[in-house]
């Protein structure tokens, strides 16, 4: 097993490097979950607002990382704030897209009787609405979290110091290669798979009684 | 009390409910019935402000509900819907206390009344306090509606077609369970529905409400069988209004032929109505039926006992 070899031999390289993608995978998915909740929210209420706020959202995502992160850099300079401001912004159609599709799939007999018991907006919002979409609303939080840890890695490209840099610098060399990479790439899997699965551990403590009960 | 007072709903140029008025009186179950489209769920959710009317005033205990503020009058009336609604994320308990909690009960008085409801709907807390509403039958959950909307001991409950999706055997058992809950807590009850024998059994008086939202008839169910005002009423009735109207008038309260010796070998209970009298005579062969109490024959009942019945009450 040279990886894990060439892993422990560069192990102040890369000990810093995962702690840096970390960091920054934390930052970004807390913050685009806290947009893209408010903005789903928005979404839900006004059919013209979601057309706007669907329309941005899915466009940004169709713009290379590698471009966005250099688009970005002219502004907000090198390494993390670049990197930072793009991941969030790739992480708010997930986000956005499934707290919408959550609080429009809520039985609109529940929202009702909510409101004949005499429930205000705000009370139906994080009473009712916002607790039923829990599920579908983490489902989109997972797909975001996956993607940012994934795209963090061309984040090396302008400078930031995560596990991009172990894959950069392997990709420059002649020999070796290989190894190189995979050191870059095997922490960047692990990290993904075990951030999906701590979040898929939550989504299926929060679903208790969310499968949609149908009246009759 | 509630009054509407020429209520006007309109949609665009569509009139849901044209100019009515009516008066509910305290205690008192008033039946909403009519074919889909008379306007009858748009009155009862103007009752409560889901719908606000176009026109004319709907007061409560002489106050116009305008004059409220919406979610405050909305805790003061408890609310049933067909589709029933429970929070499907919540224990029956926490349902059932989702009024009390918006009202800011303490602890121990909420838990006192959701435990007393579950009582009241005859089922008991330690069972089914922390069952999901996806762990009760459809009957049971449409129980937990009921005492939820109950939660805060409102005077006035409204019911929109609260037995609608219920099988005809479990319906039955809810309306008994309703008519007996009444006789318990007395509310100013409205209940729509588009069923008139439902509307028969459960109502003090019925409103029979025409295409439109036009009132037709607004009466006892009694009256409503044996006196429809309108073509429409007695095509709305249907077939068969005085055999139905039967099931309203207990055996007790009929004149009975004596009993004298050669008793019949059919039988009906003095607690039942002049339609299952009915039955029991239609049953038996010589097409008389002792009528019994507690086992003692009290005295008997035939066809010219349940016509001559019929034609008194008329």
């Amino acid at each position: 097993m040279s990886v894990f070899q060439y892993i422990s031999d560069n192990w102040d390289l890369i000990g810093p490097q995962i702690v840096t993608h970390l960091e920054i995978v934390a930052e970004c998915v807390a913050i685009t979950s806290v947009i893209g909740l408010a903005l789903g929210i928005a979404a839900a209420r006004s059919e013209p607002l979601s057309t706007v706020i669907m329309a941005i959202t899915s466009t940004i995502l169709t713009v290379p990382s590698f471009a966005l992160f250099g688009l970005l850099s002219i502004w907000f300079g090198v390494a993390n704030p670049p990197v930072i401001i793009g991941l969030i912004l790739y992480g708010l159609l997930p986000v956005t897209r499934n707290t919408r599709a959550g609080i429009k799939t809520v039985d609109p007999a529940v929202v009702e009787s909510a409101r004949g018991m005499g429930m205000n907006p705000r009370q139906v919002l994080l009473k009712v609405e916002l607790p039923l979409a829990v599920p579908i609303i983490l489902g989109g939080i997972r797909q975001a979290t996956v993607m940012i840890v994934a795209i963090a890695t061309v984040g090396a490209a302008v400078g930031v110091n995560d596990l991009g840099q172990t894959i950069l610098s392997a990709i420059n060399r002649s020999t070796g290669t290989i190894d190189a990479v995979l050191a870059g790439i095997i922490p960047v899997a692990a990290i993904g798979i075990l951030a999906d699965l701590i979040l898929a551990g939550i989504q299926r403590a929060l679903s208790r009684g969310r499968v949609s009960v149908a009246a009759t | 009390m509630i009054r509407f007072d020429r209520v006007v709903k309109r949609y665009g140029t569509s009139v849901a409910v044209d100019h009515l008025s009516l008066e509910i009186k305290s205690g008192e179950t008033v039946i909403l019935v009519g074919p889909s489209g008379c306007g009858k769920t748009t009155s009862l959710k103007m009752i409560n402000r889901l719908i606000e009317p176009t026109e004319g005033t709907i007061s409560i205990d002489d106050r116009d509900t305008r004059t409220y503020d919406v979610n405050d009058l909305r805790r003061s009336i408890g609310y049933v819907i067909q589709q029933v609604g429970l929070f499907p994320h919540q224990t029956v308990a926490d349902n059932i206390a989702t009024v009390p909690r918006l009202l800011g009960w303490t602890k121990q008085r909420t838990q006192a009344r959701v435990e007393e409801l579950l009582d009241l709907i005859a089922l008991p807390a330690s069972d089914y306090a922390k069952r999901l509403p996806a762990e009760l039958s459809g009957g049971e959950r449409q129980r937990v509606g009921v005492a939820r909307a109950l939660g805060a001991d409102p005077n006035i409950l409204l019911m929109d077609e609260p037995f609608g999706a219920i099988d005809p055997i479990a319906r039955e058992r809810l309306q008994n369970e309703l008519l007996r809950l009444q006789s318990v807590v007395r509310k100013t009850i409205v209940f729509v529905t588009h069923d008139i024998d439902e509307a028969v059994k459960l109502g003090d008086r019925v409103a029979l409400l025409s295409r439109g939202g036009v009132l037709e008839q607004f009466t006892t169910p009694e009256e409503l069988l044996a006196h429809p005002q309108s073509a429409f009423v007695t095509g709305f009735l249907g077939e068969g209004p005085l055999v139905r109207r039967l099931a309203l008038i207990p055996i007790a309260e009929v004149e009975l032929t004596a009993h004298n010796g050669a008793a019949p070998e059919t039988s009906v209970d003095l607690d039942g109505t002049l339609r299952d009298a009915l039955d029991a005579v239609l049953r038996s062969p010589d097409g008389r039926a002792r009528v019994i109490n507690g086992g003692e024959t009290v005295g008997i009942v035939d066809a010219d006992v349940i016509r001559a019945a019929s034609m008194r009450s008329r």
